[in-house]
């Protein structure tokens, strides 16, 4: 990167709360849902709740009234984190948001109507809620965001691939700044898709793996000289198919950070986090982005939400902190976040 | 500094053929691949028809890699490799030369049919069997099995912006190439007909139970299709560098969202108009300059008409130097590929001169009739030429490339 990307705005909504602050202090709330293809069994589910005042406001959003739940976490958090940016500066604003699976729970339900009740009883005002890019169409008209906008899809690693989006957009003067957001939605057909992955072997307090969605993000620009915190490196394109390859992925990505960089922990509860901590052995480490409190496993949602957790372990004492970002079923990456102090 | 972007690699794999040749001298024959639609059941649709595309063989894959590749691979691999190959980048062992290559790439569905499966599976109370298909459905693991067939890795991006999604990825790819940010981009998109997908256009009423009349005042709507096409871009200074013959500039690319409707264009089209005065600005010329166009032409009611108006308020006086189609009507909608499968036509018309005739019109709508490329047509030397592409929630797109200069 030529050019330092700077922080200039933060939000987010997640099990823990609404805003940036609850990530650090919020305490989530447990749910038990059932498997679907076991409805008699349950697991432990971080979910958020819907009739929040700062979630119900934008139900009643005429352009809102049928969108999903991911799409209510975005909106609010990307209000947030363009909080103080009037109209005109809003016309100059991209926006690029990651996402997994995205609209998850509309997906399933569409297609489960088509399995159990035929083709015929298809939603014709579900599906378009179904697309990755709606709820990226939402947030642009509701919040007027008229510049660039990209939805993107991937593993943990596309949170890397959309600050990069930003950075690009930014050199070639496309817009002033960019919210660059990640956000998922839970569906009960993800605790099958986990348990089919064995992921959810144990609830050990040490080791839980608990599903859970939400959104964040940040506004970023071109640093200057006022600015306070900056992503100063980005690396990612590692790519890893097997538990030994991934390792050797990891080694690979992070090379090019310097060795004694305080690094900020983040892997999911699963064997990812048996990797890293393979990986950082011999690295100081200034903290866990993940814990406490644990806000669960939300893939995109999640690599924003330890970004700004990140940011908040910045000092003077520790002005360039380390953030892997492992992908789940694609690749490594990982980011370098520098406090800047001004003489 | 902005730095020059040249198209050295093309790739498809298409309804009408298994790469660019055969694909592009059916299109140009006015043939259509039009037919009953076997991959799944649609007995309970109104349309039973699409455009399916005919799967390459993949030498060296066993039947047991094959049957873990998703619909989704086994269109994009084919194609990607055949733009490396034409780039002059693939190996005798069908491998990428370049061990390092960024990816900016395109789809909607991913490999969804996968998707679909495992939840056809929890549904009957499966509990074993499903990591499978659940493992392989995300996009991000078409790209992977792009990555380890062709033996490459790189910093990667998927871009899912509905139907204008592949001339996003290509422009994101040109820009990545302008800035300096990488020498060379695989560029492209991919989709799979997928019942998820194909019902759910249905229930909107969105296809059609005639034929596919783009840009007709009897059209109905839209043929679905299936379909990869992949592109390399790099500096003009890095393909001298390898000995690369460049086939055109990649010269503008615009893109906007159109906040009227999550599934309908602003009536009067003016966010079109301005993503094409964005491509022309970046690509320096008027468009008096721009000798063809590959529309998007869905066929449906609602936007053919809002795209025949842009055209018409876009081009002004020098409408009658323009030749427009939409190659919907041959190889159908094919969605998240739709922008890679069609910005490589208007390279196609662009280098041979000759144009994709608008098939099964009848009565075209006023606004473009004159400008409709109706039968065997050709120009000898347009300078430039453009694909215009417009998706769910508002995507708009588009990509001018111009002829090499001496």
């Amino acid at each position: 990167m030529k050019t330092n990307l700077a922080i200039i705005g933060q939000g987010a909504v997640s099990p823990g709360g609404i805003g940036a602050e609850a990530l650090l202090r919020g305490i989530p709330a447990e749910t038990m849902v059932p498997f679907v293809s076991r409805p008699d069994r349950t697991w432990p589910v971080f979910k958020i709740k819907l009739n929040a005042p700062a979630l119900e406001r934008w139900q009643k959003e005429p352009r809102l009234r049928r969108a999903s739940p991911i799409s209510y976490f975005l909106v609010e958090a990307a209000d947030q984190a363009l909080a103080g940016l009037d109209t005109q500066a809003r016309a100059q604003t991209g926006l690029v948001v990651a996402f997994s699976t995205g609209c998850l729970a509309y997906s399933r339900r569409f297609f489960e109507s088509i399995i159990t009740q035929g083709q015929k009883s298809a939603s014709p005002a579900l599906f378009p809620e179904t697309v990755f890019n709606s709820p990226v169409s939402h947030v642009a008209a509701t919040l007027r965001l008229e510049g660039a906008a990209y939805a993107l899809a991937g593993d943990e690693t596309a949170w890397i691939a959309a600050l990069r989006t930003a950075w690009l957009w930014l050199e070639q003067e496309r817009v002033e700044q960019v919210l660059v957001m990640g956000a998922e939605e839970f569906d009960s057909s993800s605790l099958d898709a986990y348990r089919s992955a064995r992921w959810l072997r144990s609830q050990t307090n040490k080791n839980r793996f608990i599903p859970s969605e939400g959104a964040a993000g940040v506004l970023v620009r071109k640093a200057r000289p006022e600015d306070s915190v900056v992503i100063s490196q980005l690396a990612d394109g590692f790519i890893f198919r097997s538990k030994a390859q991934a390792l050797t992925a990891g080694e690979r990505c992070l090379k090019d950070f310097e060795a004694k960089l305080p690094c900020s922990l983040s892997a999911q509860n699963n064997w990812l986090g048996v990797v890293e901590q393979a990986l950082m052995r011999d690295r100081p480490s200034c903290a866990r982005a993940s814990e406490p409190p644990y806000l669960g496993e939300a893939v995109t949602a999640s690599a924003a939400w330890n970004t700004l957790r990140t940011i908040s372990f910045l000092t003077q004492q520790q002005p360039r902190i380390l953030f892997p970002i492992w992908g789940g079923t694609h690749q490594m990456g990982a980011m370098a976040l520098e406090k800047i102090t001004s003489n | 500094m902005k730095r020059d972007v040249v198209v050295t690699g093309l790739g498809a794999v298409t309804p009408l053929g298994e790469n660019v040749s055969e694909t592009w001298t059916s299109l140009i024959a006015g043939r259509d691949a039009e037919a009953p639609l076997e991959l799944f059941e649609t007995k309970g649709c109104r349309c039973h028809r699409a455009a399916t595309a005919a799967l390459p063989s993949l030498d060296g894959a066993s039947p047991k890699a094959l049957r873990r590749l998703s619909r989704a691979s086994r269109l994009a691999i084919p194609a990607a490799r055949e733009a490396l190959a034409t780039a002059g980048l693939l190996d005798s062992a069908g491998r990428s030369l370049l061990p390092v290559l960024p990816l900016s790439v395109s789809t909607t569905a991913g490999g969804m049919a996968f998707g679909e499966e495992f939840l056809r599976g929890i549904l009957a109370q499966k509990r074993s069997g499903l990591l499978g298909t659940v493992a392989r459905y995300l996009p991000e693991q078409q790209i992977l099995d792009l990555q380890i067939a062709l033996g490459f890795e790189g910093p990667s991006i998927i871009i899912a912006n509905a139907c204008a999604s592949g001339a996003n990825a290509i422009g994101h790819a040109a820009e990545m190439v302008a800035s300096g940010m990488a020498d060379c981009v695989l560029t492209g998109g991919f989709e799979a007909l997928t019942e998820l997908v194909f019902v759910g256009f249905d229930c909107l009423q969105a296809t059609t139970t005639d034929r596919c009349r783009p840009f007709d005042l009897k059209r109905s709507g839209l043929l679905l299709g299936e379909g990869a096409a992949f592109l390399i871009l790099e500096t003009p200074e890095n393909a001298q560098r390898r000995g690369a013959q460049t086939i055109c500039r990649l010269s503008g690319y615009g893109h906007r969202t159109d906040f009227f409707h999550l599934t309908q264009p602003q009536p009067q089209g003016q966010v079109l108009v301005e993503v094409m005065r964005q491509a022309t600005d970046s690509a320096a010329i008027a468009p008096r300059g721009i000798g063809y166009i590959n529309a998007h032409g869905t066929a449906t009611p609602v936007n053919d008409g809002t795209e025949a108006q842009s055209y018409r308020t876009f081009f002004e006086d020098s409408y009658d130097n323009v030749r427009i189609s939409s190659t919907k009507a041959a190889i159908g909608h094919t969605l998240g590929a739709a922008g890679s499968i069609e910005a490589l036509f208007a390279i196609q018309a662009l280098i041979t001169g000759e144009l994709p005739p608008q098939l099964n019109l009848q009565t075209p709508i006023p606004e473009i009739a004159g400008a409709l490329v109706t039968g065997k047509e050709s120009r000898p030397s347009p300078l430039h030429t453009m694909s215009v592409n417009l998706g769910f929630g508002g995507s708009n797109a588009a990509l001018i490339f111009s002829r090499n200069e001496n």
